[in-house]
């Protein structure tokens, strides 16, 4: 469970961390959107290049990203199984136990691990970034022009937060639990298929029990603070642009018009 | 056969920066057959100590010795339900544990997975119901609309009913009344008596120290820097300054009186002792 590095984030004061999260996150989403335009391989080496200066401005290790990596790998793999199963364009490369394996497939399967690997590289770096705090408070504000449009902005950053807040607290709880289980002669990994029903659910249902308590306790502390959803709030914490914000995502901006000329002229 | 712990280190999440090292070279060989009360401060190490007796969390580096079981650093423990069964460890919040339908089946859950017949496991169980202070008609409620007092109760019951040679209690009494948590203590005290387990206490109460322990450890930012029996660390001032803790009322009696110019001799841990020597000394 400590070896989760996927959405983690890592304390830091460098450029990157210092960003507005609002520049960060629509940096990321041009830099997604970047991903799926179709402009080849130069295209990828460019988003590639982008994705690792970030990262070494970031300081973040190559291997932190890795690991953010491992827990998607199996998709990934099945991902590509099928692919190559299903693909029939271009010319066969070889047959393997029967099955013909056509060129199109390959390219078809580089493109979408291509993609897949970057797009978890780039929102990890936002992810490891930004402090969950800070990326909801951005992702209310660039959802506050949709309000008048009924999306209540303020309740899905709310939503998120407390979500966010409670994943660790979660984990420990689990561990919390497995451990108590544990010295109850609970073994997760060996037992008869009966055996390990029971076993998960003296799991499940204390934490079951535990978060219902705990988002009551919490309803009602924010009631007893007298929290309205959808009263006017202030806010202790103030995002500001500067230049630095500016500049990157002028950068950004100018990259994915870049892509789409490209992708344009191909 | 010892219980104990050689250079024994433990960190939290390590090679991340998060890494904690919560024990550091940790010696200590607890008495077989006494009662041990762990004492130390908040975030000292206590708990993660006493995890390790039963293998829910194995050292980063160093040996621990459980009966005839060593569990050492980077291998893995065989035969981990036997250990489990030697070894009881009651949680410091063991509330969150409850999960079956009835009481009765709550306890009878631990026992059932040692591989104890059904039967057998009941009996045990409702033995041990009683024993806690919870009577019949409580076998067939469901745990979770307990008290959280009587919560714990039935958690430690649970752990009793597995019947283990070594029971480590964490923080069991913390937050029961006055009543149950002396009664729970007393029966701590029984099974150590009558049935001779060796029993290990983690507790801030330095009054239940005083009345029920044999020997007390200290911990202290990951380490444990005492070692002695009750009436030594009792009777050492420099010890209690030293680790500023509140002593009991007796001792702070004896204190009191010894400022008035009124010396006893000799040990008097208890209150009838104490009475004694006092009459002695002003008769
Ligand atoms: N899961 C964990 N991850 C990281 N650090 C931890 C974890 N659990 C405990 N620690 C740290 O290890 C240290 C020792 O914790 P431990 O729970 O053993 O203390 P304790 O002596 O039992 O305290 P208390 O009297 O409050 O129960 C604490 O400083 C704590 O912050
Ligand atoms: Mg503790």
């Amino acid at each position: 469970m400590d070896s989760i590095a996927l959405g983690r984030y890592i304390p830091g004061t460098t450029l990157i961390h210092r960003l507005d999260p609002r520049i960060k996150i629509l940096s990321m989403l041009f830099l997604l959107i970047a991903i799926f335009i179709p402009a080849g391989f130069y295209g990828y080496l460019v988003i590639t290049i982008v994705s690792l200066l970030a990262l070494s401005l970031a300081k973040l290790r190559i291997g932190f990203v890795f690991k953010a990596l491992r827990p998607i790998m199996i998709m990934m793999i099945m991902l590509m199984v099928i692919n190559v199963l299903v693909v029939k364009t271009g010319y066969v490369i070889i047959t393997f136990l029967g099955f013909e394996i056509y060129s199109g497939a390959i390219y078809q399967t580089l493109y979408i691990f291509i993609r897949l690997v970057l797009m978890i590289v780039i929102t990890t770096i936002l992810t490891a970034t930004t402090k969950p705090l800070e990326l909801t408070l951005g992702i209310e504000d660039l959802l506050a022009p949709f309000v008048r449009f009924k999306v209540p902005a303020h309740e899905i950053a709310m939503m998120i937060s407390i979500a966010i807040r409670f994943i660790p607290t979660l984990i420990e709880e689990t561990q919390r639990i497995m451990k108590a289980q544990a010295s109850r002669g609970v073994d997760l990994k060996e037992g008869k298929f009966k055996e390990k029903i029971a076993a998960i659910l003296s799991l499940i249902v204390p934490l079951f029990v535990s978060s219902f308590q705990r988002a009551e306790d919490l309803a009602n502390a924010m009631e007893a603070r007298g929290y309205v959803p959808d009263a006017k709030r202030t806010r202790y914490k103030q995002l500001h642009v500067d230049t630095k914000d500016r500049i990157i995502l002028l950068f950004v901006i100018l990259i994915l018009v870049g892509l789409i000329k490209i992708a344009i002229f191909i | 056969m010892p219980i104990s712990f050689k250079e024994v280190s433990y960190t939290y999440s390590p090679k991340t920066p998060f890494a904690y090292e919560a024990l550091k070279g940790v010696n200590v060989n607890f008495t077989e057959g006494k009662i041990t009360a762990i004492i130390g401060s908040t975030g000292s190490g206590k708990t993660t100590l006493v995890q390790h007796l039963n293998a829910l969390l194995l050292p980063s580096a160093g040996e621990i010795e459980v009966l005839d079981r060593k569990i050492k650093a980077n291998i893995p423990v065989k035969d981990l339900k036997s250990l489990r069964k030697m070894v009881g460890l009651v949680f410091q919040f063991p509330e969150y544990q409850l999960f079956e339908e009835t009481i009765l089946k709550d306890v009878c859950f631990g026992p059932l997975n040692f591989g104890i017949e059904p039967q057998e496991a009941i009996k045990i169980s409702k033995e041990m119901l009683r024993l806690v202070g919870l009577d019949e008609s409580y076998d067939e409620r469901s745990p979770l609309e307990l008290s959280g007092g009587q919560k714990r109760k039935v958690a430690i019951a649970g752990i009793l009913a597995i019947n283990p040679q070594i029971l480590v209690l964490d923080e069991p009494v913390a937050g029961l009344d006055p009543q149950s948590s002396k009664a729970m203590m007393k029966l701590f005290v029984e099974l150590n008596r009558r049935y001779n387990k060796t029993i290990l206490i983690v507790t801030h109460n330095m009054e239940h120290v005083l009345a029920y322990s044999d020997d007390v450890v200290v911990v202290d930012q990951g380490s444990v820097i005492r070692h002695v029996t009750k009436d030594e660390f009792f009777m050492d001032d420099d010890i209690l300054n030293e680790l500023k803790i509140a002593p009991p009322a007796i001792i702070n009696v004896k204190a009191m009186l010894k400022a008035k110019g009124i010396e006893l001799k000799g040990h008097h841990l208890d209150l009838e002792s104490l009475t004694d020597a006092i009459v002695k000394e002003i008769w």
